[in-house]
């Protein structure tokens, strides 16, 4: 009982954990990411993965998705680790002092742009369905939506350049170069998974 | 006083994780930490505007296309 109890507490701890790097990350990407990359609580990792799981069920619910939440999450999932594979194989390659649970950690936590501009683009297809008119109104949206995309975008490129950083310890342009190795493959692999109307805007 | 000190210890570790970043040339890393520094805190103050002189900027050179874009990212999820 004492134990279950324990358990418990722990999983809520780990919960509190999630949202207080998650404001890390929003206000100080660098020392979150930092703070990150020393975590061993695969709860917080699990937590973030159920955050996708319930965008995936409801993206499913609402626009009626070809291909259902569980095939969806888990080619989700096979993306993930075949991207932790990569740069954990590439470290490996070239005897950097690389770490997969920081890998696995960063990576996970790196997910909080994504989820936030998924989310938000499934709102806005229900407050204003596209396609976008050239109307005043329908240019206006246009130039907030993009300007949102964008913001987020570099934020997800900060949180994944810091991802690389904290578990591989390597330099700027080995970090930059690495990141062109995987947009090598990751690119034509997204293409693919674009005709297969899996996701048309990568989830990474 | 001791606690503090282990926090001080714990803290330093932390900061030290990784080296420096080093770019090869004195100039390129100065320039590189300058502008670094600006988005370790509270990034969004300067992405934010830098997006939307982008988007204002992608409005003006592709006009009413910039729709058909929205249009592609609306489906993209």
């Amino acid at each position: 009982m004492v134990f279950r109890k324990k358990k418990i507490v722990d999983i809520i701890a780990s919960f509190i954990l999630v949202i207080r790097n998650f404001c890390f990350l929003i206000i100080y990407p660098y020392k979150g990411m930092r703070k990150i990359s020393l975590e061993n609580d695969y709860w917080q990792i699990f937590f973030i993965f159920l955050m996708v799981f319930i965008y995936f069920k409801l993206a499913y619910f609402l626009r009626g998705n070809f291909y259902p939440t569980i095939f969806t999450f888990f080619i989700f999932l096979a993306n993930f680790f075949l991207m932790i594979s990569f740069f954990y194989g590439l470290g490996k390659i070239f005897n950097w002092k690389i770490k997969k649970t920081a890998l696995i950690f960063t990576f996970s936590y790196s997910l909080l742009p994504t989820l936030i501009w998924f989310f938000t683009t499934l709102f806005f297809y229900f407050v204003l369905p596209p396609p976008r008119t050239f109307s005043l109104m329908g240019r206006t949206f246009s130039i907030f939506f993009i300007t949102f995309s964008l913001t987020v975008l570099f934020w997800k490129l900060i949180l994944f350049y810091l991802a690389l950083r904290f578990s591989t310890q390597v330099s700027f342009f080995k970090i930059f170069y690495l990141i062109l190795l995987f947009l090598l493959w990751y690119a034509p692999y997204s293409v693919l998974l674009y005709y297969l109307k899996i996701f048309r805007v990568p989830f990474i | 006083m001791k606690s503090y000190s282990l926090r001080f210890k714990k803290q330093i570790s932390e900061v030290f994780i990784i080296k420096p970043n080093d770019l090869g040339s004195e100039f390129l890393t100065c320039w590189f930490k300058k502008l670094t520094l600006l988005l370790k805190r509270f990034p969004f103050l300067y992405l934010l505007p830098l997006a939307t002189l982008i988007a204002c900027l992608l409005y003006l050179f592709l006009g009413k296309r910039i729709v058909v874009i929205t249009s592609f990212l609306q489906y993209g999820f």
